[in-house]
C-alpha cells in the first residue's frame, strides 16, 4: 500500500524555507514542506499595551491567519497552542515591559500545517534575533485505517486517518516533548510509535533549520566584508 | 504580626495571599497538597443528568468546587448542501465574571474559545451525525451544546467533558417528520428516542505545578502556578481519544504514566455518570 504521493511511510515532504522575506518586519521566516506552506513574521521588542504589560518578561503574543476565510476559532486555539510552546523558549525576561508579536500566516494548506506553523515560527524568532532558551521543531503522524502510521501526512492522509498525532521537541531537552496533540482513536503503543517516528523526523528538521540559518548568516558576512 | 522570637509570622490564610507560590511549594516539597490530597489524587466528581427540563438534553457536574451546567438545544435546520444527511452538532462554553474573578465581560476569552474549540474537535467524532437526519437535504437536527460555568475552581476542561457528555446522554429527541406539501416539520413529542452516542470519553486533567510537580486536577490555586498542563483523554473502551500537552516540558514517561492513572479516573467517572 503506497501513499497518493508514492513517498515512503517514514519520508517527510520537500523541505524548504527562506528567511527575512518581509522587510518590514524584525524578523521573518517561510518554512514549506510540499504544498504546505506558511510564512511568519515577528515584531519584537516592541511597544506594549498597558492592559498586557509584565513587569519581569515581555509579553508574546500571536496572531494565526488561515489560508482561506477570516480567523475563527480554530485558529485561536492554533494561536493559544503556539503561544504556549514558545512562552517557555523565548527568555522573556531580558525584554521586560514589551511585546513580541508573532503573526502566522498559513499559504497553502495540505495537512500537517501546525507543526508547519511551530518551525516557521522557530526561524522566525531566529532571524528576528529573539533570545531562546532552545528551538523547537514538530512533525505530525497519522495513523491511516490500515494500522500503517504515516509521517507528515497530506490533508487527503489526515481525513481518512485513524488518528493524528504532532509532537514539538527542543533541540536542548530529548527525552521530554514541547508540545504534544494527539488526537482520534487510537493505543499507548500507536502513540509511542508516533513520538518515535515524529523525534526522528524533527533531527532532521533540525538540520534543516540549521543549514538555513547558518547560509543567510554567510551571506550577510559576506556582504559586510 | 511579630513573633516575640523577633521572626515574622503569618495567620495561613494571610501566608497563602501574600506568598502563594511558597505557600504551595512548603505542601508540595512534601509530596502532598493545600488541600490534603495526594499527587494522584482527583476531587470528588457528581454528575447529575436531566438538570434543566425545558432543554432537551442537560447536566450539572461538579468536580470539588468547579461546577459545569450544560444544555443542549436541538433545532431543525437545512442540511449543509455538501452533506445533505447530516445533522449538526455546536459547542459554546461560557466563562463569565460569574464564576471567576480572573474572567472579564464580554466577548468569550481566548481560553473559552480554545476550550469550546476543543469540545468540539473531541465531540464531533462521537455523536452520529447521519443519525440526526429528519430528510435528506431538506430538514436535520443541530444540537447546540452550551455550556455554562458556574463556579471556577480549576480543572475547567475535565468538568466541561463531562457535562458534554452527561447532556448528550440525556438527549432525547422528539420523533420528527416533515410534510413534503408543506414543507413543515411536526414533531411528536410522545415518540421521543434517546441519542444514542458512538463513544464515551472521560477526561483526566494534569498539571506541572511552578515547573516540578506534576498533579492531577489541579485547582485554582494550584492552576495559578502552573507552567504546564496534560489533557488525557480516554473512551469507553479504554484507547485513547486524545493526548494535549502544553506549556512547559513534561517527560515522556511522566506521560505514560498519566494515561494509566487516567484509566482509573476513567472508572471513577464512568461511575458517577452511572
Amino acid at each position: 500500500m503506497t501513499r497518493p504521493d508514492r513517498r515512503e511511510t517514514s519520508q517527510i515532504r520537500a523541505l524548504h524555507c527562506a528567511l527575512g522575506q518581509l522587510n518590514r518586519a524584525d524578523g521573518s521566516a517561510q518554512f514549506s514542506a510540499g504544498n504546505t506552506s506558511v510564512i511568519c513574521g515577528i515584531y519584537g521588542p516592541v511597544d506594549v499595551k498597558l492592559y498586557d504589560e509584565k513587569l519581569d518578561r515581555a509579553h508574546i503574543e500571536v496572531k494565526f491567519r488561515p489560508d482561506i476565510g477570516v480567523p475563527m476559532t480554530k485558529d485561536k486555539w492554533n494561536e493559544s497552542a503556539i503561544r504556549s510552546t514558545f512562552e517557555r523558549e523565548i527568555i522573556g525576561q531580558m525584554h521586560p515591559r514589551t511585546l513580541v508579536q508573532i503573526n502566522i500566516q498559513v499559504r497553502q494548506n495540505d495537512g500537517s500545517v501546525d507543526a508547519a506553523a511551530i518551525n516557521a515560527t522557530t526561524l522566525a524568532l531566529v532571524d528576528a534575533g529573539i533570545p531562546l532558551r532552545s528551538m523547537v521543531a514538530a512533525a505530525t503522524c497519522a495513523v491511516c485505517a490500515n494500522g500503517n502510521i504515516v509521517i507528515d501526512p497530506t490533508q487527503e492522509e489526515i481525513s481518512k486517518a485513524q488518528s493524528t498525532h504532532t509532537f514539538g521537541f527542543s533541540n536542548q531537552q530529548t527525552d521530554s516533548p514541547a508540545y504534544v496533540d494527539s488526537r482520534g482513536d487510537f493505543t499507548m503503543d500507536q502513540y509511542n510509535s508516533c513520538y518515535d517516528m515524529c523525534a526522528t523526523a524533527t533531527e532532521r528538521i533540525f538540520a534543516f533549520m540549521r543549514s538555513a540559518i547558518e547560509s543567510k548568516v554567510s551571506k550577510e558576512s559576506l556582504n559586510e566584508a | 504580626m511579630a513573633s516575640t522570637t523577633g521572626q515574622l509570622t503569618f495567620a495561613i490564610e494571610t501566608f497563602k495571599r501574600i506568598h502563594p507560590v511558597e505557600f504551595q511549594r512548603r505542601f508540595l516539597s512534601q509530596q502532598t497538597r493545600h488541600d490534603g490530597r495526594a499527587f494522584d489524587e482527583f476531587r470528588n466528581t457528581q454528575v447529575v443528568k436531566g438538570t434543566i427540563s425545558t432543554a432537551h438534553g442537560s447536566s450539572t457536574v461538579r468536580i470539588g468546587n468547579t461546577t459545569m451546567v450544560c444544555g443542549i438545544k436541538a433545532e431543525v435546520s437545512e442540511p449543509d448542501v455538501s452533506r445533505p444527511n447530516e445533522g449538526f452538532l455546536t459547542t459554546n462554553i461560557d466563562l463569565s465574571p460569574m464564576c471567576s474573578a480572573s474572567y472579564r465581560p464580554g466577548a468569550p476569552s481566548e481560553e473559552a474559545q480554545v476550550c469550546s474549540e476543543h469540545l468540539f474537535r473531541l465531540f464531533s467524532g462521537c455523536v452520529d451525525l447521519a443519525a440526526l437526519c429528519i430528510e435528506k437535504g431538506q430538514a436535520v437536527w443541530a444540537l447546540a451544546a452550551d455550556v455554562v460555568c458556574l463556579k471556577s475552581d480549576g480543572n475547567i476542561m475535565d468538568a466541561a467533558i463531562i457535562a458534554l457528555l452527561a447532556a448528550l446522554e440525556d438527549v432525547q429527541l422528539p420523533q420528527a417528520s416533515l410534510d413534503s406539501v408543506t414543507g413543515v416539520v411536526s414533531a411528536d413529542k410522545t415518540m421521543a428516542k434517546r441519542l444514542q452516542l458512538q463513544r464515551r470519553l472521560f477526561p483526566a486533567s494534569f498539571s506541572l505545578v511552578d515547573d516540578a510537580y506534576l498533579v492531577a486536577d489541579a485547582d485554582d490555586a494550584e492552576e495559578r502556578l502552573a507552567t504546564g498542563s496534560l489533557l488525557v483523554v480516554l473512551d469507553g473502551n479504554g484507547k485513547l481519544a486524545n493526548v494535549w500537552k502544553r506549556g512547559s516540558f513534561i517527560g515522556r514517561d511522566a506521560i505514560a504514566r498519566c494515561v494509566e492513572e487516567a484509566q482509573a479516573r476513567r472508572n471513577a467517572v464512568a461511575k458517577a455518570l452511572k
